[in-house]
């Protein structure tokens, strides 16, 4: 019966002014996925906002969001399910289900997007307008082995989507949007984990390397640099055989890489440049955990960093500016993994 | 992700327990009382606080599984992931690999995790079950931080042919199957046990992780959803085999073999497509041990020899088009032990006795993941050893010193003490203070330690220092039997492991934490005959403070000094039971605290556990006929149709029956 009293409640919020979305991915299994807003006109953070308004908990595993018009979307992994709310008012605005481990959504046109998937072996088309799936492409390959071509991000150039297939793979799925048919892909260095495009449209890869020991092969971390028209890799930058660099982002006017590598660092997209630690961590070399995820918003190119300390608490975000100042801290839901930036435009 | 899952996998694929049966002539009626006199006042015993489950309880919850039976029973708080699903035990606050759980004097925790998945044992193959509290588990083996879970079975010499067949018919399209066939003289006895048990668990509950559009209402409401995907099954075999040389040699030996197949369950916030995302586990489990009992005028020598095959297969199953049905995850593993030990006890004199027991044994295990193509063999190696001394003074006072000292690997570890007592307070009467202070350690497992990616050999051992005082009280009176027990706990414990994910993109064990567990444990228990009248009531009560004092190294840490996850600060039972010219009746009530599932132990209403309080009848009827008996039970599970929730968003079923139905001859 408490569950009757504990649902029963919803609040009505209306919050108009520009932040950040935080998603916090929760346990997996555990259904404790959760949204977190932080209002930059006010400092103020918004715990479970999804939940709070709706009444209605944000699910297994949120992993990624996209905000189209004043709706957003946020990809709910192991619910296999997207769920669509109005970024002013945080009210539910429906669900396209039938998704069978969906990670990343891009949209193309107010009527079409793309959905990569973990394990279904395809990108699923859907209508953002009617909240249904309107087809699928497949991008099996004929590999028996690691369950080859899960699709993860995505970026866009000209009508081509370029998507990583990040676990024990090596491979970037170029993708006709008009056709919708996989019709390129593009050899990079072992599991491409995340990818960003940059204003003179180079796509930029960065590759953990793979598990040492594993029969799929590893080799050191690297970012690799790849012309979105030529489909040609330009340069491959290395990293030290011990380090693990993750989340790679990029600022609003794609001249500036940032990537957490223990530190944060940022790296300018021009030839020559030299990575350089814009916000350095406390936690010792070699600490099992540390920081856990990057976001920059594209406006102001502040930095939010996630700590998501124990993995069974609340994390901790570190709100920086551009140059790596601090300038506030505050508290999220349980593994904070993705933000999504929102403008009062 | 797929680091993730593999992960995910390490914690949930448990190999599956075994055992095997005994002595219960009814499964509604039992006439006598388990302990008897001052039974618990033994030099041996001293310091060692140990518990069971009475005999009246275990027959009447027969076609139960361990997990509901110790989390209805005892003090052992259980981790519950659904009705028929992987439970855990938490035992004085500790982790679930901090309880050993022995059958037939084996240790059968799984090498890989450590731990053992109480859902898998049923009560159909365990004659006696009792528990040894905290560190006094140190007596038999190592690494009980929590304590210790005692299963076995027992020989009654007892001549001539016994049969027994149960039909159980439950809710949910549960079906339970038990037979068992006994026979033998007072020098040779076979008993064999074969059992069966399904359920579709197909029960109804509020599905708050969906929202549903109502056309008709225009609103949105969570929808009545159906547990799919939550069926379970398993059957096994349990023979046994006694011999009785002369009176004072009896060799024994016992095999227990199960498979069991479970569906688990997806998140219940899953919209996928039908047939995605589909887990499903099955277990096979053979063990068998040979056991010999040698009573000399003033030794014992015990020797027993057993072994341990665990065979598990996981699947995460997703429908591919035009590929069909394609395993994205597809872990297998094999784990194999041999455990060998003896025992030698003299009594040197009428009040001192000496004790030695050596252990070999020696675990292997190797797992896979053929999609992933990545996995580990690990092997340990064990060499134990134990010596006690036991000494009474003046027939009121019992000390108990033992000393362990260990080889793992080749590795000596550091000798482990253990000192306890046993104080008689009033002579003739059987009221008791006992206590006792230990070290003891816990190996990391071999997942701790090779789990592919992640496993990390260099792991220390987890460390606990404990100590106990306690008092117990038992009066004995002709129609009438009163007991209690009140006990206090510390054990401060070292290295405590946890998994993380790491910088490298997946989950790695580290040696971090310190925990602080203490409490304080109160049971009592009553037995009257009044007439035709025979009633008993018995409940426990427990305190749990079991709090992290954890990794320094994290800034902001809000778990520090908080209590561990999953752990409820208060739980307790009561068992109250009539019995009336064959007529019997029972109330089974249980409640458990407010439990947190972040270690920053938040009261938000998505990660909060609320208290819930359960309660169960059952009333039976036995026909005794000329050649043999009839007997039925019906059973109301949830009588209230509470909801309540074992673990964040699983949902546990609402009010359900079941009826039993027994043969005897």
């Amino acid at each position: 019966m408490e569950d009757d009293l504990l649902w029963q409640e919803t609040e009505s919020k209306r919050l108009p002014s520009a932040g950040v979305f935080i998603l916090n991915e929760g346990n997996l299994t555990y259904d404790n996925a959760s949204l977190s807003f932080y209002d930059y006109s006010t400092g103020e953070i918004h715990q479970d906002i999804f939940y709070s308004i709706n009444g209605l908990p944000l699910g297994d595993v949120a992993h990624s969001m996209t905000i189209s018009d004043s709706i957003g979307y946020v990809v709910v992994n192991n619910s296999g399910k997207i769920y669509a709310f109005n970024t002013h008012s945080f009210a539910y605005a429906g669900k396209i289900t039938g998704l069978t481990s969906p990670r990343y959504m891009h949209m193309l046109s107010l009527d079409k997007a793309y959905v990569t998937d973990l394990y279904a072996k395809s990108i699923t088309i859907i209508d953002p307008l009617s909240n249904t799936i309107s087809g699928s492409i497949d991008v099996r390959n004929n590999a028996s082995a690691y369950y080859q071509h899960p699709t993860e991000q995505m970026v866009q150039h000209d009508k081509f989507i370029f998507t990583n297939s990040w676990s024990f793979d090596d491979k970037i799925l170029v993708i006709n949007s008009e056709t919708d048919a996989l019709v390129d892909s593009i050899t990079v260095l072992r599991q491409p984990a995340s990818m960003v495009i940059d204003r003179f449209n180079k796509i930029w890869v960065l590759c953990d390397g793979g598990l040492e020991g594993h029969p799929f092969g590893h080799e050191a971390a690297g970012l690799v640099k790849i012309n979105a028209a030529t489909r040609e890799t330009e340069q491959v930058i290395r990293f030290d055989e011990e380090e693990r660099p993750l989340d790679l982002q990029i600022n609003g006017t794609g001249d500036t890489l940032f990537y957490i590598n223990r530190h944060v660092y940022k790296l300018a997209v021009y030839d020559g440049a030299t990575a350089e630690v814009v916000i350095e961590s406390n936690y010792p070399p070699g600490y099992v955990g540390g920081f856990y995820s990057l976001g920059v918003d594209p406006w102001s190119t502040h930095l939010f960093v996630a700590d998501a300390k124990d993995h069974v608490q609340r994390g901790e975000v570190y709100h920086y500016s551009s140059g790596g100042l601090p300038i506030d801290t505050f508290r999220v839901g349980i593994n904070p993994g993705y933000f999504c930036f929102k403008t009062n435009h | 992700m797929q680091y993730r899952i593999l992960t995910y996998l390490m914690f949930l694929i448990l190999p599956g327990a075994l055992f095997s049966q005994g002595i219960r002539d009814s499964v509604f009626r039992i006439n006598e009382v388990r302990v008897q006199a001052d039974e618990r006042f033994k030099k041996e015993q001293a310091g060692v606080k140990s518990s069971g489950v009475d005999s009246l309880v275990l027959s009447e919850k027969i076609n139960l599984s361990l997990s509901e039976l110790l989390s209805e029973n005892t003090s052992v708080f259980i981790k519950n992931h659904g009705r028929g699903a992987l439970a855990t035990a938490s035992f004085r606050g500790t982790s679930a690999s901090h309880t050993q759980v022995t059958w037939n004097g084996i240790n059968i925790n799984a090498p890989m995790t450590g731990m053992t998945d109480f859902s898998l044992i049923p009560v159909y193959i365990i004659d006696d079950v009792y528990l040894k509290h905290g560190t006094g588990s140190i007596t038999e083996m190592n690494g009980g931080l929590g304590g210790s879970v005692n299963l076995s079975n027992k020989v009654q010499w007892k001549p001539g042919w016994q049969v027994k067949y149960l039909q159980g018919l439950g809710s949910f399209r549960t079906f339970d199957e038990f037979l068992q066939i006994g026979a033998g003289n007072q020098k040779f006895q076979s008993k064999t046990r074969v059992y069966h048990n399904y359920s579709r668990n197909n029960f109804t509950f509020v599905n708050r992780g969906i929202i549903h559009f109502n056309p008709e209402k225009e609103i949105l409401e969570h929808p009545l959803d159906t547990n799919d995907y939550a069926d379970y099954k398993k059957y096994g075999l349990l023979q046994e085999f006694y011999y009785r040389f002369n009176a004072k040699n009896i060799l024994a030996f016992r095999y227990w073999g199960q498979h069991a197949d479970r569906t688990i369950p997806k998140a219940t916030s899953y919209e996928g497509p039908d047939h995605s995302n589909l887990n499903s586990q099955g277990n096979l489990d053979h063990k068998a041990v040979m056991e010999w009992k040698s009573y000399g005028i003033n030794s014992t020598l015990e020797a027993v020899s057993g072994i341990s095959l665990k065979d598990l297969d996981y699947q995460l199953v997703n429908r591919i088009t035009g590929l069909g049905e394609v395993p994205a995850v597809h872990s297998t593993s094999t784990q194999r032990s041999l455990l060998n030990h003896i025992t030698y006890t003299y009594k040197l004199r009428k009040k001192l006795t000496i004790k030695a027991r050596v252990d070999m044994n020696i675990h292997s295990v190797a797992s896979k993941d053929a999609v992933a193509v990545i996995g580990y063999e690990g092997q340990r190696q064990e060499l134990l050893s134990m010596v006690s001394v036991q000494r009474n003074f003046a027939d009121r006072l019992n000390l108990n010193f033992v000393l362990r000292k260990d080889m793992v690997d080749g590795k000596l570890l550091p000798i482990v003490p253990f000192a306890g007592f046993d104080f008689k307070v009033i002579r003739g009467q059987k009221w008791h203070i006992k206590g006792n202070v230990a070290r003891n350690y816990h190996l990391p497992s071999l997942n701790d330690m090779y789990w592919q990616p992640g496993g990390n050999p260099n792991l220390m051992p987890e460390e606990g220092f404990s100590s106990e005082l306690g008092t117990e009280y038992r009066m004995d009176l002709d129609q009438l039997m009163i007991e209690s027990e009140i006990t206090f706990f510390r054990s401060d414990i070292d290295n405590w492991i946890i998994w993380i994910p790491s910088y490298k993109g997946y989950w790695e064990p580290r040696n971090v934490k310190n925990v602080l567990s203490k409490g304080i444990e109160l049971s009592g228990g009553m037995k009257v005959e009044k007439g035709a009248f025979r009633y008993s009531v018995s409940g426990t009560y427990t305190f749990t403070r079991s709090l992290n004092f954890g990794d320094q190294d994290i800034w902001g840490d809000e778990s520090y000094g908080k209590q561990l996850v999953y752990v409820p600060v208060h739980s307790g039972n009561v068992y109250f039971n009539l019995e009336h010219r064959g007529y019997t009746f029972s109330w089974q009530y249980n409640a458990f605290s407010e439990r947190f599932t972040t270690s920053s132990n938040d009261v938000t209403r998505r990660d909060w556990l609320y208290p819930y309080f359960m309660n169960d009848l059952s009333m039976g009827k036995e026909l005794p006929m000329e050649e043999f008996t009839l007997s039925a039970q019906f059973r109301i599970y949830n009588l209230f149709n509470e909801t309540y929730h074992s673990v964040l968003y699983r949902p546990m079923p609402g009010r359900n029956f079941m009826l039993v139905l027994m043969f005897r001859m």
